[in-house]
């Protein structure tokens, strides 16, 4: 009854407010999002957050082809305790970031993550390939995803993460399996591991 | 998804799961096996829209094809089902939650999280036998009329908001089929009890249609976040507390006592060893560490292999992190590496906690005896980073 309360709750919300998503063209370069900087190639339209869809209040998503299809979703500053995505749900059981987190952590906080994302129930994650990647001056990660849905096409993706002040930076790219994940995996990947903090000024 | 596959679901979801209680002795199989459906219309249109239903479930990459799985679960469906044995297609189904259904066409889904929870191939068998005993009652029919007349009238509430209003919605079709739902208990009760016969008529223990319900109300009693919604499962089946008694109660009257306490069989020790690593890390997935360690207990008891689940008991201290975890978790990952059968994994997550408690040399050691026993690991470049540290 939740997930039909809450279908409620956004179609109300929409009739209430006559709101209608809009996206804005990401411009080619250096782009500031929150704290982090990263470098993109043309093409990206930004996605309007959306807290009711389980978005953070700073979650920044981009795409190219629509949210369904692609989306290059970028998380910063976690804080310790607290959890990717938002949940109206009390039982959710959502997995939260810890400050002391190792990478084999951070992918299984990923997994956790991405399977409540699309449902707990309702789709198989696995995560691969776990590498080590520098973003800037900090250590971080990088490693793949891979989803199996119901009623929906696959999805794979690839994460970058990292962990400065004790607060997690989390970045991913997941699009539909077979097409668009190829189509903008070199792009997206780019983006990513183009990701530092934003020098304090 | 259009309203009448949206409709057609509910009754699927509202058929699964087991068992509940009326005029035993009434209950009998409504149609014969090899049954067809008659020519009138909407039990033809039901019909086609879960085989439609079936050809896309056929498709799903969640659905689980290992053949030892499948052979498992068809030959406890064919022993149960006897007579009806071919009228029943089985697709088990990759969640890591309790359930089953079953479809009007004979279409019976069972997820995995079944598999994990039973404690014996009884308990699957009398899951199955109440799904079994919903088809040969046309209980999905008889459910898809009653919504049919509700839907109706929801339909003229809708017509009369709308007319009021100008917003159109879907409120009160979709009240109407919540309201049809939550009438379903009589038939509940009805799969119930001749599932329980049916199960006990195939040489199954009987006693195992309670303990299915035991289980569950233990892990409930486990978890550390309730479930706050029991969805349309609360609204269409009985409580299991009510299940459990009420089977327990016809069960001894009809078969007597249990002679002795259940022991978990060869073939499912058999298919849970094999698939252990598949079913746990689905579950673990879910963050509920209540629950999972519940199960671990359980598969414990049941004698599933003793380094797979000190494992998991590894894995659900470590993930979970509350004081005194991160020992609990090092001392499982060593208790599974001399049980003999670890697998590779416990010596790499032994070594990510030995790290994090500064024994970097322990930490390495263990590393690269994760990379000695799984040179294929995905992970090997983030391994090698910390042995080169």
């Amino acid at each position: 009854m939740t997930t039909i309360k809450n279908i409620f709750l956004i179609c109300t919300l929409f009739l209430l407010s006559g709101c209608i998503p809009t996206y804005t063209l990401v411009t080619a370069g250096v782009n500031s999002v929150d704290t982090l900087q990263v470098t993109a190639g043309g093409g990206w339209n930004q996605a309007p957050n959306m807290p009711y869809a389980g978005d953070r209040k700073n979650t920044v998503k981009w795409t190219r082809d629509g949210l369904l299809l692609d989306r290059l979703v970028f998380v910063p500053e976690v804080s310790d305790g607290e959890s990717l995505i938002i949940s109206q749900q009390k039982d959710a059981a959502l997995p939260v970031f810890k400050k002391d987190m190792l990478p084999n952590e951070i992918e299984e906080l990923a997994q956790s993550t991405f399977v409540k994302l699309f449902g707990e129930g309702n789709a198989v994650v696995e995560t691969s390939n776990l590498r080590p990647h520098r973003y800037g001056e900090n250590r971080g990660v990088m490693f793949d995803v891979e989803a199996k849905v119901t009623e929906s096409p696959d999805y794979k993706g690839l994460v970058g993460a990292f962990i400065a002040n004790e607060k997690l930076y989390f970045m991913f790219y997941l699009a539909a399996d077979p097409y668009y994940f190829e189509k903008h995996r070199v792009q997206a990947e780019n983006i990513i591991k183009s990701a530092t903090l934003t020098p304090a000024s | 998804m259009n309203l009448l596959r949206a409709t057609l679901l509910l009754v699927a979801l509202a058929m699964a799961g087991p068992l509940a209680y009326a005029g035993e002795d009434e209950l009998t199989h409504k149609i014969p096996p090899g049954y067809q459906p008659d020519e009138a219309k909407d039990e033809k249109g039901l019909w086609h829209e879960f085989e439609e239903m079936e050809r896309s479930l056929n498709k799903s990459a969640l659905l689980v094809r290992d053949p030892d799985i499948v052979t498992y679960m068809n030959e406890i469906v064919c022993r149960v089902a006897a007579a009806y044995c071919n009228d029943f297609r089985v697709y088990i189904v990759r969640n890591s939650n309790f359930n089953a259904s079953m479809a009007a066409t004979g279409m019976m889904e069972i997820w995995t999280g079944l598999i994990l929870r039973a404690g014996s191939t009884d308990e699957i068998a009398a899951v199955v036998g109440h799904e079994i005993a919903h088809y040969t009652r046309l209980h999905s029919l008889e459910r898809f009329r009653g919504i049919k007349k509700k839907l109706a009238a929801g339909s003229f509430f809708d017509i009369a908001v709308t007319l009021a209003t100008g917003y159109s919605t879907p409120l009160g079709q979709l009240t109407a089929i919540m309201s049809a739902l939550a009438f379903s208990r009589e038939q509940e009760t009805e799969a119930d009890i001749l599932g329980a016969r049916i199960t006990a008529n195939a040489g199954y223990d009987p006693h195992a249609t309670y303990r299915v319900w035991d289980r569950i109300l233990a892990e409930e009693e486990a978890a550390a976040v309730k479930r706050e919604d029991h969805g349309m499962f609360a609204k269409t089946h009985p409580a299991s507390e009510d299940r459990a008694r009420y089977l327990k109660s016809w069960v001894e009257a009809r078969y007597g006592p249990p002679d002795q306490e259940q022991v978990a069989d060869e073939k499912l020790l058999s298919i849970l060893n094999s698939h252990y690593m598949m079913l746990m890390e689905d579950q673990l997935a879910t963050n509920r560490f209540g629950r999972t360690r519940e199960l671990l207990e359980r598969h414990s008891e049941i004698g599933v292999e003793p380094s797979l689940v000190r494992y998991f008991y590894g894995e659900m201290f470590r993930q979970r992190g509350e004081e005194g975890d991160a020992e609990l978790a090092v001392a499982a990952y060593r208790h599974s590496i001399e049980g003999g059968k670890p697998p590779p994994e416990a010596y790499k997550q032994l070594g990510y906690l030995l790290l994090k408690s500064r024994d970097t040399a322990a930490a390495q050691d263990s590393f690269r005896t994760y990379l000695e026993v799984n040179p294929e690991a995905s992970d090997r470049a983030m391994i090698e980073f910390y042995l080169e540290e």
